[in-house]
């Protein structure tokens, strides 16, 4: 019961002072947002790493000899404890073009099966050996993009391109490589020294029976960078180191026994060689004298195939005479065979004439005996026609008669029935009414039926009246035909007699035309003979003629082949001749041969002997440019959470602390009375601490989730720019977190309990007695009455008020001044960030651009090529530009190393300054510069010598003369004497900066230059910058970030502060209300105190915010990257003008607050 | 005599929701320039309203309020922050010091913002505290606190003051004091001061007496015997 009215009394506390709990609330949140977001944020990003590496399954060692592996070593090592994979891998370093002709140097991998994992990002993994994956970054770097075909440049040496199978390559898809953690792709000797991006190759397109490397990963799952991790691996390289020279020494035995294996092998085979080509020379030899035999024979046999051709032609001359002859005798015979065909077709003719008449004759002859047996037929049926006629009207005549008698037969018949029906009708007629009805009928029917027969009778009277007449006609037609008849019968006789006539002369002629063809069939007996016989005359004679032709064509021939002979003799004669040549010039290359054979041999045995036992090389993943730069980005943020969350909790712990003994003072009375009634304190003071301890909480609760959701994705943002986008992990640290809300709690509950403590020591009465308010007191300021009488009254009243309460006074500061130092970091970042690319290269980098070599040159260029370049700028400086490795003790660093020919000239090149602007001189020979990147990143000073190591593991030591300013790559500067008087040799020149005149169109240009092939790149540096300032701009979000979190700062202390000073002071404002000021009056007489407040606020935190950005910045270094810690004007300007308008905004709410304030306040008795 | 502050009909109601409560109705009364007036009743009877209307405080919400001839009733808010600021002295039941001002700052406090303010160290010689300019109101007694507020009242030069309680906080004799400081300068400077009590006793010393009950007058009638504050019991 007790409880529960606590409770509620809490709850409606809270109710009733939302804004005061929402200020604990908020202040908590904030701090501990701030703590937690950015502790977490390393481990979380280490924990993204983490399971990046993992995933890809990073390499523990990488293994180097300078002889390579072969897939046994790689088995032989895969064998060893503690080993997860071993691996062999191609690389190699490969100078490449686009599809636009641009040069870029690649570094190519072979696809990894088990180590160093690839992430497929974009298209698909290559199937075939001239296909590949690029770099996911490299359409940044190089403009290519997948479906574009990368091109090996001729410009490599023979190696390289004789290392890979294929020229082209097609990009199939883009990649991340567990490999490259970040966008640092490394160095190179070749091309411009710069390698600019991956390519990732089947290891089937490598044209090499050997590994570059092997990647080892070992049985361990300790998360990168811990200790258990670094302690396994420094106890395990010694190890390895051994097992690696082991392995490579054993790789040097096989390769030296090989290698003599294969020369003796080589001997025997030479001798083999030579034995083998004597031989065959001796082969040649005898076929060709076995060749000229055969050409002596044929020769004879053509002078003896002439001969008989000669002979030949005598025969067919005569043949052809004879032939001539036949042929006019045939045409002869001829003739006299036309002329008696020709009489005889006449005689043939008239013969014919003759029958054709007699034919015509005899025909007509049968035409009138046929006419007139037909007449007579005729005449004989009219006359057998009629009689029968006659016949039959008779019959029909009879028919007629015996018809009509029939018809009167049944007249009269009929006439007596009908009298008999008559009767009946008339003797019934006096009774017709009483008979019944049938006999009427039937009556009726009988009077009808013989009407019906009278009309049939009279019907057929009539019918045989129509069959009579027409009987009569057709005996009238009849005796017409009769009296016809008898004339053509007269005629038939007079035809008769005609044809007798006829017949009698046409005999006769038939006889006479019989005599005739008698005749004509003789002669035509005779010309048939004669013309058998000439037939069988041509046919002879053609006979003759193709014997003649055949002769000749047999003839033909025979020529022909005569002269195909010749001509094969010929050739082969030329065959000959040439095989002689060709055996000469046999034998002598077969000497030529042998002799170069054994050159090489001796040569092989010369290499065998000169072999160098190889150095190996057990590097472990500290020398994976990535990782390691992972590491230390990693701590920047560490470092970074040293310092800001300090505020945060001091701020904190001044909010609740003023707010909850403000909190106390106000219930003092209530206080009194649960005491009077009897509470205990413990109870009392439980509501105190509940109501901070539940603002503490879900402040706690929310601070720790949106800082460490907040924070580590916007860091992560940024650090985008450098790393590969991985999406983060979010861990969940429970302990930061129960650390996070004891802080909370203690902050929170800690200075409630102080507070309490204080009040509930005095007794109940003396709790229900009003407070006595707290004395005036004058500021030390009062005593310097110059100052003090020269201010305005309502000013003094202020000042007096600023400094009345201590606490408050260092809340606000502290708040207050804190936001001002986020503000001018964040904007200081931002400065330092954005401007580093822009004092690179517009201050300290002065060229315009810089161009690499492919091949080195001594002392000087190649006439023409400086001629191209002296036409293209207006002056250029030549220089040695390359990797160097900086050796400490505990790492291998790279830096680039420049060494220009004439350094009198770099001024117009490249300003070395320090930090502080001023000028160093360029180093004398033994002394080198160092830019301040290296200077920050491995403590080396002015005066220390260090030791630096090329690819051909030569040393120089140099002392430090200087260390200049410089923000992009780690830059160590010297003399090419320097080089020269330690290594024994002037460091080649590779590079160059260029100078292009004012004005000039640069890219035409350096085109122009780029057009040479022994000019690899051309960097403009203008467009570097560019692109670095938009890298750059992400870090914006972290700005924002910054702001946001300052805005929240200064809000909830300005917020609580006012509200502080108004609840406490609300009787007092009452009164002045009372007095008469008017609104604005009012406001300035409370809220000056804010603006006086915060103005001191901004003053103390310029000062803070300027260490803060030192140490900020001085703990971010990239990299290739450092930034110049400066803060620009208009970010001080800024930051005041936000840090003021928070006020302002802070003000307003709080103005409608005091308007709120009800005058009858005063009237109210103190409590 | 001109009729210096005038009520007419005034009513004021509060409205809580649904229910209105007339704190006050048909308040009508007069009071003349010059004179002593004493506003007493009990406690809830609507004195405090009367009090706050006639502060230029509060708004009524019919009726009229005359003062010196103008009609306070119809100014708006601005206008009544420049009447309190101008023509109103007020001295509080609890005096209402700032506690971070001295005596004499208090009394400046207020002289600053008037157009014709009295000199502050003058005023705070009148009310007898000539000693005690420079100390804080923590310093001070409580009949020394409420002299500081008239004081303050005073300096401001004001045509009316206004008195809540001004001996409520007060013990017996210090309450005494302070009335004859009220009167004395009714008397002697001619400002017309009303008193507002829930001690009838007081009623004995003032020209006007109004009774207030249950939110409206009740009475109003004039002091043909005027007593002395020394005479008066309590």
């Amino acid at each position: 019961m007790k409880r529960n009215m606590m409770r509620r009394t809490t709850l409606r506390e809270i109710r009733a002072t939302l804004g005061r709990f929402l200020a604990i609330m908020a202040i908590i949140m904030l701090g501990v947002g701030f703590f937690a977001g950015i502790r977490v944020t390393m481990p979380d990003m280490i924990a993204t790493v983490d399971r990046f590496f993992e995933e890809g399954n990073l390499y523990d060692f990488r293994l180097v000899s300078t002889l390579g592996w072969e897939e046994q070593d790689v088995d032989a090592l895969r064998e060893q404890e503690g080993v997860r994979f071993a691996e062999g891998c191609h690389s190699l370093d490969v100078i490449c073009e686009g599809e636009d002709e641009t040069g870029f140097v690649l570094k190519t991998h072979s696809i990894p099966k088990d180590i160093n994992l690839l992430q497929l990002t974009e298209g698909r993994m290559p199937e075939s050996p001239d296909e590949c994956l690029m770099d996911a970054g490299m359409a940044e770097t190089t403009g290519m993009i997948v479906g574009s075909t990368v091109r090996v440049s001729d410009s490599n040496d023979e190696d390289t391109i004789d290392a890979l199978k294929y020229q082209e390559f097609k990009v199939v898809g883009a990649c991340h490589s567990t490999y490259y953690l970040n966008f640092e792709r490394g160095t190179t000797s070749i091309g411009d020294g710069t390698v600019r991006a991956y390519l990732y190759l089947p290891p089937e397109s490598f044209d090499v029976d050997y590994y570059t490397e092997i990647f080892v990963s070992l049985d361990n799952d300790d998360a990168i960078y811990s200790k258990p991790y670094k302690d396994t691996i420094k106890a395990l390289t010694p190890v390895w180191e051994n097992l690696t020279e082991t392995q490579a020494t054993a790789r040097y035995d096989r390769i030296v026994a090989d290698a003599e294996a294969e020369i003796a092998d080589g001997r025997e085979e030479l001798e083999e060689k030579r034995a083998e080509g004597q031989q065959e020379l001796d082969d040649a030899k005898k076929e060709l004298r076995d060749g000229k035999q055969e050409l002596d024979d044929a020769e004879q046999e053509l002078a003896d195939a002439k001969q008989e051709l000669e002979d030949a032609v005598q025969e067919l001359t005569e043949a052809k005479e004879e032939l001539d002859k036949a042929e006019q005798e045939l045409a002869d015979g001829k003739k006299k065979l036309d002329d008696s065909k020709e009489e005889l077709d006449k005689a043939e003719k008239e013969l014919a004439d003759g029958k054709q008449q007699l034919d015509d004759n005899g025909k007509k002859l049968e035409d009138a005996k046929r006419q007139l047996d037909e007449s007579e037929q005729q005449i004989k049926d009219g006359e057998s026609q009629l009689a029968a006629g006659q016949q039959q009207l008779d019959a029909a005549w009879a028919e007629i008669n015996a018809g009509a008698a029939q018809i009167d037969d049944a007249e009269s018949q009929l006439a007596t029935q009908e009298q008999a029906v008559q009767m009946q009708i008339e003797q019934l007629q006096p009774m017709w009414d009483m008979l019944p009805e049938e006999t009427k009928a039937q009556l009726t029917a009988a009077q009808e039926q013989i009407n019906a027969a009278r009309a049939q009778i009279q019907a057929q009277r009539a019918a045989l009246d129509a069959g009579r007449q027409q009987v009569q006609e057709n005996q009238d037609t009849l005796n017409a035909k009769k009296q016809e008849l008898a004339a053509g019968r007269a005629a038939f006789e007079a035809g008769r007699s005609e044809y007798e006539n006829g017949k009698r002369q046409y005999d006769e002629a038939v006889a006479k035309y019989e005599e005739g063809k008698a005749k004509f069939e003789d002669g035509k007996k005779q010309y048939e003979d004669g013309l058998k016989d000439y037939e069988d005359g041509v046919k002879q004679f053609e006979e003759g003629k193709q014997k003649y032709e055949d002769g000749l064509k047999e003839y033909e021939d025979g020529k022909q082949k005569y002269e195909d002979g010749l001509v094969e003799f010929e050739d082969g004669k030329k065959e000959y001749e040439d095989g002689l040549k060709e055996y000469k010039d046999g034998k002598k290359e077969f000497d030529e041969k042998i002799a170069d054979a054994e050159q090489e041999l001796a040569d092989a045995e010369q290499e065998v002997a000169d072999l160098e036992k190889p150095d190996t090389f057990v590097l472990d993943r500290n020398t994976n440019i990535g990782y390691s730069c992972f590491e230390s980005d990693s701590q920047i943020v560490d470092q970074v959470a040293q310092v800001f969350p300090v505020f945060f909790i001091l701020v904190a712990i001044l909010v609740c602390m003023t707010t909850m003994s403000r909190m106390v003072e106000e219930q003092r009375t209530q206080i009194g009375v649960l005491k009077a009634l009897g509470y205990s304190e413990f109870t009392i003071m439980g509501k105190y601490m509940a109501y901070s301890g539940i603002a503490a909480v879900i402040g706690c609760i929310l601070g720790y989730a949106m800082g460490s959701l907040v924070f580590p994705t916007v860091i992560w943002m940024s650090y985008e720019l450098m790393y590969i986008p991985l999406p983060l992990i979010y861990v969940l640290n429970w302990k930061l977190a129960l650390a996070m809300l004891g802080v909370s709690l203690l902050c929170s509950m800690g200075t409630t309990w102080l507070s309490c403590r204080i009040e509930l020591s005095e007794t109940a009465a003396s709790l229900m007695r009003p407070k006595a308010p707290k004395a005036g007191k004058r500021v030390l300021l009062e005593y310097l009455p110059f100052i003090w009488n020269r201010l305005k009254f309502l000013h003094k009243v202020s000042i007096r008020n600023i400094f009345r309460y201590k606490r408050r006074f260092f809340m606000m500061v502290f708040g207050i001044s804190g936001c001002m130092a986020l503000l001018l970091t964040g904007f200081g970042l931002r400065d330092s960030v954005a401007g580093f690319a822009d004092i690179q290269y517009g201050e300290i980098i002065l060229a315009d651009a810089q161009a690499g070599f492919k091949e080195s040159y001594s002392e000087v260029l190649p006439a023409d090529l400086q001629k191209i370049i002296d036409d293209n700028t207006e002056s250029c400086l030549l220089m040695h530009a390359g990797s160097w490795d900086l050796v400490t003790e505990e790492k291998v660093k790279s830096l680039t190393l420049m060494a220009p020919y004439e350094t009198e000239r770099i001024a117009d090149y490249m300003e070395l300054h320090t930090m502080t602007d001023e000028p160093i001189p360029f180093p004398e020979v033994g002394e080198a510069v160092i830019s301040n990147s290296i200077h920050d990143r491995y403590g080396i000073n002015t005066g220390d010598t260090v030791t630096l190591r090329n690819e051909d593991l030569q040393e120089i030591h140099v002392r430090i003369s200087g260390i200049f300013e410089n923000h992009v790559y780690n830059y160590i500067m010297m003399r090419p004497e320097t080089i020269k008087e330690q290594t024994g040799d002037m460091p080649e020149i590779n590079s160059a900066f260029l100078n292009f005149p004012e004005d000039a169109d640069v890219y035409q240009l350096s085109a122009e230059i780029s057009k040479d092939d022994r000019v690899t790149t051309i960097l403009l540096f203008d467009e570097l910058r560019e692109r670095m300032n938009k890298m750059m701009g992400s870090l914006n979000y972290i700005v924002l970030l910054i702001i946001a979190c300052a805005a929240g700062l200064a809000f909830v202390v300005l917020y609580n502060l006012t509200n502080i000073n108004i609840t406490e002071r609300i009787r007092e404002i009452a009164t002045i209300k009372v007095l008469g000021f008017f609104k604005n009056e009012t406001s300035a007489y409370v809220l000056r105190e804010n603006l006086a407040l915060t103005i001191i606020g901004i003053g103390v935190g310029i000062v803070l915010g300027i260490m803060l950005n030192h140490y900020v910045i001085d703990h971010i270094i990239v990299d290739l990257v450092s930034f110049r810690n400066q803060v620009m004007p208009l970010s001080y300007v800024y930051s005041i003008a936000l840090t003021l308008s928070f006020n302002v905004i802070v003000n307003l709410f709080m103005g409608i607050k005091l308007e709120r304030i009800n005058m009858a306040e005063s009237l109210k008795s103190v409590d | 005599m001109s009729v210096f502050v005038e009520f007419q009909n005034v009513r004021k109601t509060y409205k809580t929701g649904e229910l209105e409560i007339h704190a006050l109705r048909d308040v009508n009364f007069e009071i003349n320039k010059g004179e002593f007036c004493v506003i007493v009743g009990a406690s809830g009877a609507g004195k405090t309203t009367i009090l706050n209307i006639l502060g230029g405080m509060d708004t009524l919400t019919d009726g009229h309020v005359w003062l010196d001839g103008t009609e306070i009733s119809s100014y708006n808010k601005k206008q009544l922050t420049a009447y309190r600021r101008y023509d109103v002295g007020f001295v509080f039941q609890f005096y209402n010091l700032v506690g971070n001002l001295t005596a004499k700052e208090n009394v400046e406090l207020a002289a600053q913002i008037c157009k014709d303010p009295l000199d502050a160290e003058e005023v705070l010689m009148q009310v007898g505290l000539g000693e005690r300019m420079k100390n804080f109101p923590a310093q001070l007694s409580g009949g020394e606190q409420q002299r500081v507020a008239i004081a303050r009242a005073l300096a401001k030069n004001p045509k009316l003051l206004l008195c809540d309680e001004p001996t409520g906080a007060l013990d017996y004799n210090t309450g005494k004091a302070v009335l004859k400081l009220l009167q004395d300068t009714c008397r002697k400077k001619g400002m017309t001061v009303v008193v507002i009590t829930h001690n009838s006793a007081l009623a004995a010393m003032a020209d006007r007496i109004i009774t207030v009950k249950s939110g409206t007058v009740s009475s109003i009638r004039m002091n043909d015997h005027i007593v002395d504050v020394a005479d008066i019991e309590w």
